[in-house]
């Protein structure tokens, strides 16, 4: 073993001049990842044997490749952090971690990256940590392949899975992240690319922004989290493709928009969400193409919500279409198939008649009277809406999809 | 009578903070402003109450309470409390405030974290600066 690390050390040596390669085993000369990191020159490649290391706090101060074999696990016994880099162009991969420290008031990660740029963050399985992978001032960099997992029974003592702070051009792609507070979580992140990350069963949301502006998250699942995802008081957020469900309870919402402007909501499915998606504060979003099933509401806009735009969505068999708190509507529905309309097309265009109503007098009776949600799908229901439908009184006038497709659009 | 209007227990991972919309899960910052009629609008921090406290009619406010930050179990009334505001102390809208009994705990908080000790008034007064002044809740510090 230890010829064919020197063989392997002199080939890389040979082959890259300033490059090296050290290798560290439970049973080899270096024992340690600590150590093999201290004597590394800059550029070395680190490559860990399977077994255990306990070890935290492992600090990168240089450009190095760390590299596991067979996921060698490092268990940092619950003090402090297990790896901090600072230093750029460092990558982390095929590691199992386990055991962060925990604390009130420090926020112990996995793998903390502070002040640096070009890093690579893959492959790695943690479990049991109190964050996972930490991004503070970072410049791009790529999160790949990593599975964070901690269920932690005792409430709100969880960290975020991947947690972004004042970050730019991050790529977080393909991760797996459960039982964490939020999933993945940012904070003042600018062009984040997020894509093909399944995010469950976390305490609060799949995925957070927080003063996020710009760029994208697309082809994500986020299931059964408290909500699956929330966007607040970002701009330019666009959402693609993701699908958002089961995320039930009193608070829960496929996707909560607080204080969002100029975005894109479009091919999204929101399957047996609480209310699927909740807008408030939120101005010129487009909504479109997505597919909105079996919620029990679809939609709760707010009246401080203005000129966003729903067209081509299917609404489909949702308890309630839309609910808003106000008379007034500054917002636009087009277009969209809605299930519980019943109108007709006597011109057989697909299009129906007569403008479909989204906003049932029900649910405005509810929004007041919550303890009348008893009435759901009583006779005396059907009669006030029918006669409401014919005849506005208390549902805003101008809220109405005036071109309802009579078939369910087929993407 | 007899019915006292008084701090009501928050549900950390489901009960929604009623300034900012997301969910209370820190039980060492959520906060809560009770009424007259003992119903408790809930926040995630000590920053979203203040907000409320500042942008809602607060004529049928009976008493607001925020956690302590050294003893997550006692309710202290906000207006009595003292606060660090610390950079280095984090709270969950990022501005910086924890909430304590006394002068001399919020001392020894200080000595660790650094920062300054303020009083609810100066709490208000941070987030008219920060949130209120110049449009929605935290837009200013993107640029930190």
């Amino acid at each position: 073993m230890i010829l064919k690390t020197i063989i392997a050390g002199l080939f890389a040596l040979l082959a890259q001049p300033g490059l090296a390669q050290i290798v560290v085993s439970p049973d080899g000369e270096i024992k340690s990842i600590k150590q093999a990191v201290e004597m590394a020159e800059p550029g070395a490649h680190i490559l860990v044997e399977p077994g255990t290391y306990m070890e935290s706090d492992i600090g990168i101060d240089k450009p190095l490749t760390l590299e596991g074999i067979d996921y060698p696990l490092i268990d940092g016994n619950s003090e402090g952090f297990i790896f901090v880099i600072a230093a750029d162009s460092v990558t982390i991969k095929g590691f199992n971690i386990k055991r962060t420290g925990r604390s009130y008031v420090r926020d112990y990660a996995a793998i903390m990256i502070e002040g640096v740029k070009d890093f690579i963050i893959e492959d790695n399985r943690l479990e049991d940590v109190f964050f996972g992978i930490y991004l503070a001032e970072t410049e791009g960099g790529v999160v790949r392949n990593n599975r964070v997992e901690a269920f932690d029974t005792r409430e709100a003592s969880s960290g975020n899975g991947i947690h972004l702070w004042s970050v730019k051009n991050p790529k977080i792609i393909d991760n797996e992240v459960m039982g964490m507070r939020d999933g993945i979580y940012l904070e003042f992140v600018d062009n984040a690319e997020i894509y093909g990350n399944t995010s469950n069963e976390n305490n609060r949301y799949g995925l957070h922004y927080m003063f996020s502006d710009g760029g994208r998250y697309y082809d994500n699942i986020f299931r059964r989290n408290g909500a699956g995802v929330a966007v607040m008081y970002s701009d330019n957020v666009d959402m693609m493709n993701n699908l958002f469900e089961h995320n039930w309870g009193t608070a829960a919402y496929g996707l909560l928009l607080k204080d969002i402007n100029y975005s894109k909501i479009e091919g999204n499915r929101f399957y047996r969400n609480t209310v699927a998606i909740y807008s408030e504060g939120t101005n010129e979003v487009h909504i479109h193409g997505n597919d909105i099933e079996l919620n029990g509401w679809a939609v709760n806009i707010k009246s401080n919500s203005a000129r966003n735009q729903f067209t081509e969505n299917n609404f489909i068999e949702n308890s309630f279409d839309v609910r808003t708190d106000s008379p007034r509507n500054n917002n636009e529905f087009e277009g969209n198939y809605w299930s519980q309309y019943e109108g007709y097309d006597l011109d057989r265009d697909g299009i129906g008649d007569v403008p479909y109503r989204p906003v049932s007098l029900f649910s405005m009776v509810i929004t007041k009277q919550p303890e009348s949600l008893i009435l759901l799908r009583s006779m005396f229901i059907k009669l006030l809406d029918t006669a409401e439908r014919i005849a506005p009184v208390l549902t805003p006038k101008t809220l109405y999809d005036e071109n309802p497709k009579m078939d369910q659009i087929v993407r | 009578m007899g019915c006292e209007p008084k701090p009501q227990p928050i549900n950390y991972g489901s009960d929604e903070c009623a300034y900012c919309r997301m969910m209370i899960t820190d039980a060492e910052f959520g906060s809560q402003i009770v009424n007259n009629q003992g119903r408790a609008y809930k926040f995630d921090s000590v920053e979203c109450m203040a907000a409320y406290d500042l942008t809602e009619d607060g004529e049928n406010f009976h008493s607001k309470w925020v956690p302590n930050f050294l003893d997550r179990e006692e309710w202290l009334n906000a207006e009595e409390a003292v606060y660090l505001h610390s950079e280095t102390l984090r709270s969950p809208m990022g501005l910086f405030l924890s909430a304590y009994a006394d002068r001399t705990s919020a001392e020894e908080m200080k000595d660790e974290y650094g920062g300054d000790i303020v009083d609810y008034e100066a709490v208000k007064q941070i987030v008219e600066r920060e949130w209120l002044s110049n449009g929605s809740g935290g837009r200013q510090m993107m640029n930190n």
